[in-house]
């Protein structure tokens, strides 16, 4: 066993901290200069789409690179990428998509000109995804689907021009069979959005309603009704990326800074022993947690599979990501009530919704309760 | 030993429960929360006509003379409907401490008011240094003449854009933290010098920031001994906790009440949420949660009502147990509705949030277990 990253590995983190440092946008450029941030990245050579096979263009990170790469780039809080496109969709081109599909859709998901949305979800298939009910009839003439039904939690579709989505074209048999990957265009006139408010007060998610949307078979991913074997290992990739490690280590430095600011007594929040004592456990998990994530890396990249320790990665990170968002909530003290409005520590006024929007991380991408299911099932053997 | 309520007590919760039911489901709290006050005047000109404002008053000062245990039972089911109206601030807060530390003038003025339903009024005491310490106080009251001079800045003042007048709390002598030295004033809420920022909180209710400069006041206008006002706010804090925690206690029942409804009523692999294990035994926690907190609820509403010597440390002891309760049955609860736990449609999230900022209130769970055990 070896604890240390190799020389070539620290060489190559030094690289990617120096390149953060000379082209990170600062302060408010952060929201106007992200397309010159992406494309010094693309620059790199693919470090744009650092997950992408080489001949996708991307840059043919060593597992341990990966793993350096996303580190530092959550360290130093660089704009993320709205996953759905890079992230979800791509992969799936990649693998099940024709070299027509790929040609057409990858090059706008790579420069962000197209935005996707995920349509998975719907009101009676949450945790019971395989469940869903939204059908796509084939034309009798074989060219096109007409899909009818309703997506829901449907992330930012309201500003998405596409949408890749789970239908049912056959509801016979077993539920996770008869589902088909279809890519729809959000423009149809069959496509309505509604808002959904979620109790932040903010609005990312949505309903989703498909009406008489047709379809054409090009738009078609893989196989009729192999849709499921599809989305799995694109859920799978989802949970991975859910834990939220390096986010939650900068979330609760900040807890700890802003505790240091709110004045206790003679001392500062971090002096009371029943807080001081609850950063500290944080603390100290997440430093197991991350060192649970080398592990499976250190797997990986000794050629084996992710061991079966990975399982827990977003069921803790999520937990962890909650009970950092209750520091900040119980550092905000009574401000916690006045959320957006001026009033105590500058802090207090993003700690309220923080903590609000967190409850969700425990169930999207897998409730706690089906991941746990898996796990035992899966790992433990039972059932 | 009789824990049971009186005929008169039963009487008190059967209506407060029907005015909840007539008047409170969500889409109606809803466009009360977003109307220009966040509360409605004539829903308190009719708990004015219902004697439910005289409830903890004396007899001789116009009131009905009821006990803590009384508002238990009106505060517990207003919470089972996230009532708006500031009974808090007005009845409990100011008129708890006019009821307490008033002279025969002060409660002969403000007492028949608040009955009647005229007069809303608060309490501003908090301040941002202090987090949620009662002793740590800097705005000042400065003698000038007969009259005092009030100047700093009040935090998370309930309901101050409809008050008609404000308890203010201000330092008269000593160091920021010395108990000794705080003094309490009754300030017009449109005397010169005050200043008010208003919000709507996150949990829908109304409150306001304020800055005090030079606001004059008259020594007639000191509520209680000069300088020794830390003994009454520390009274007004216990009331307030104690209704703060039936609420909560009302909110809690309708959450895990919700949440076993909705799990009967949700499937997924082709079986009601409700006949999981897990599931089930989480909502038996839900229910457990709730049950200890309201035992120790009742609990210290009754010691409080006999003036017994333990009530302060069963106070520290309800308000932990009612915030990690809370916190409990609140997250709970949106984890098992799921997506629909975190929209702002089911009423589920809104119960959340009440709880959650009934926790950040007079103390938190870590401010009261620390004293509890020391």
């Amino acid at each position: 066993m070896d604890i240390e990253f190799s020389q070539e590995d620290l060489a190559f983190q030094v690289k990617v901290q120096d390149f953060i440092k000379q082209n990170l946008p600062k302060g408010m450029e952060m929201w106007t200069k992200r397309a010159e941030w992406f494309q010094a990245m693309r620059d790199q050579g693919g470090w744009d789409i650092a997950k992408w096979p080489v001949e996708f263009g991307g840059p043919g990170f060593t597992p341990t690179q990966r793993y350096i790469f996303d580190m530092e780039m959550a360290r130093n809080s660089t704009p993320p990428q709205i996953p759905f496109g890079v992230g979800m969709l791509a992969p799936i081109l990649m693998n099940h998509g024709t070299k027509a599909q790929q040609d057409r859709f990858l090059p706008s998901i790579r420069d962000g000109s197209v935005n996707w949305c995920q349509g998975y979800s719907e009101p009676g298939a949450g945790s019971d995804l395989a469940n869903l009910q939204t059908r796509a009839e084939l034309s009798a003439d074989g060219t096109y689907y007409t899909v009818n039904g309703q997506k829901t939690w449907t992330t930012l579709a309201h500003i998405a021009h596409w949408m890749f989505c789970l239908t049912r074209t056959q509801s016979t048999g077993v539920k996770q069979e008869g589902i088909t990957f279809l890519l729809i265009p959000m423009n149809d006139p069959g496509v309505e959005i509604k808002p959904i408010i979620t109790l932040g007060g903010s609005h990312s998610v949505n309903d989703v309603f498909l009406t008489d949307v047709k379809v054409p078979v090009d738009n078609r991913i893989g196989e009729e009704g192999k849709g499921w074997t599809y989305a799995k290992g694109l859920l799978i990739h989802e949970r991975t990326g859910l834990a939220g490690i390096q986010n939650s280590v900068l979330g609760l430095a900040k807890a700890r800074k802003n505790a240091l600011s709110v004045k206790v007594g003679a001392g500062t929040l971090m002096d009371v022993p029943a807080f001081r004592n609850k950063v500290g456990a944080l603390e100290a998990e997440l430093l197991a947690l991350e060192f649970t994530e080398l592990r499976s890396l250190a797997s990986v990249a000794s050629g084996g599979n992710p061991g079966p320790e990975s399982s827990i990665m977003k069921l803790k990170g999520t937990e962890i990501q909650q009970r950092v968002s209750e520091l900040n909530l119980e550092a905000a003290g009574i401000y916690a009530a006045a959320w957006g409005a001026a009033a105590g520590p500058g802090f207090a006024r993003g700690a309220t919704s923080a903590y609000l929007g967190a409850r969700a991380t425990t169930i999207f991408g897998g409730a706690s309760e089906v991941q746990k299911d898996v796990i035992a099932k899966n790992v433990l053997g039972l059932g | 030993m009789d824990l049971s309520y009186t005929e008169e007590q039963n009487l008190l919760r059967d209506s407060v429960k029907k005015f909840v039911d007539d008047h409170y489901d969500i889409s109606q709290r809803n466009k009360i929360s977003a109307s220009d006050e966040g509360f409605s005047r004539e829903h308190w000109q009719q708990f004015a006509d219902l004697g439910w404002l005289a409830l903890p008053f004396d007899e001789d000062d116009g009131g009905i003379g009821g006990t803590p245990v009384d508002t238990m039972i009106m505060l517990e089911e207003f919470g089972k409907g996230l009532v708006l109206e500031p009974y808090l601030p007005t009845v409990i807060m100011f008129g708890g401490a006019i009821n307490a530390a008033g002279n025969p003038q002060q409660k002969a003025e403000l007492i028949p008011a608040i009955i009647d339903g005229s007069l809303i009024a608060t309490f501003a005491y908090a301040e941002q240094q202090a987090h949620h310490d009662l002793n740590n106080v800097v705005t000042t009251a400065d003698r000038d003449g007969d009259n005092f001079l009030i100047n700093g800045e009040k935090s998370l003042v309930l309901n101050a854009q409809s008050a008609g007048k404000i308890l203010v709390s201000a330092r008269t002598r000593g160091d920021s933290q010395d108990p000794h030295g705080i003094s309490l004033f009754i300030v017009d809420a449109a005397a010169d010098g005050l200043t008010r920022t208003d919000y709507p909180t996150v949990d829908g209710l109304r409150a306001s920031e304020i800055k005090f400069t030079n606001v004059r006041v008259s020594d007639d206008q000191r509520l209680g001994p000069l300088d020794e006002g830390h003994g009454i706010i520390e009274k007004i804090a216990n009331r307030a906790i104690l209704a703060l925690a039936a609420e909560a206690i009302g909110g809690m029942q309708t959450l895990y009440e919700d949440t076993v409804n909705y799990t009967k009523q949700r499937k997924q692999f082709d079986h009601p949420l409700s006949e999981f294990q897990v599931l089930k035994h989480r909502m038996t926690e839900m229910f457990m949660e709730h049950a200890l907190a309201q035992s120790l609820c009742m609990k210290a509403s009754m010691l409080e009502t006999q003036g017994s010597s333990e009530t302060q440390r069963t106070i520290h002891a309800l308000k932990y147990l009612v915030g990690k309760a809370s916190r409990f049955v609140g997250q709970n609860a949106v984890q098992l509705h799921g997506g629909m736990g975190m929209t702002e449609e089911l009423r589920v999230a809104h119960y959340f949030k009440r709880l959650m900022v009934i926790d950040s209130q007079f103390g938190n769970t870590d401010h009261h277990l620390e004293r509890f055990v020391a």
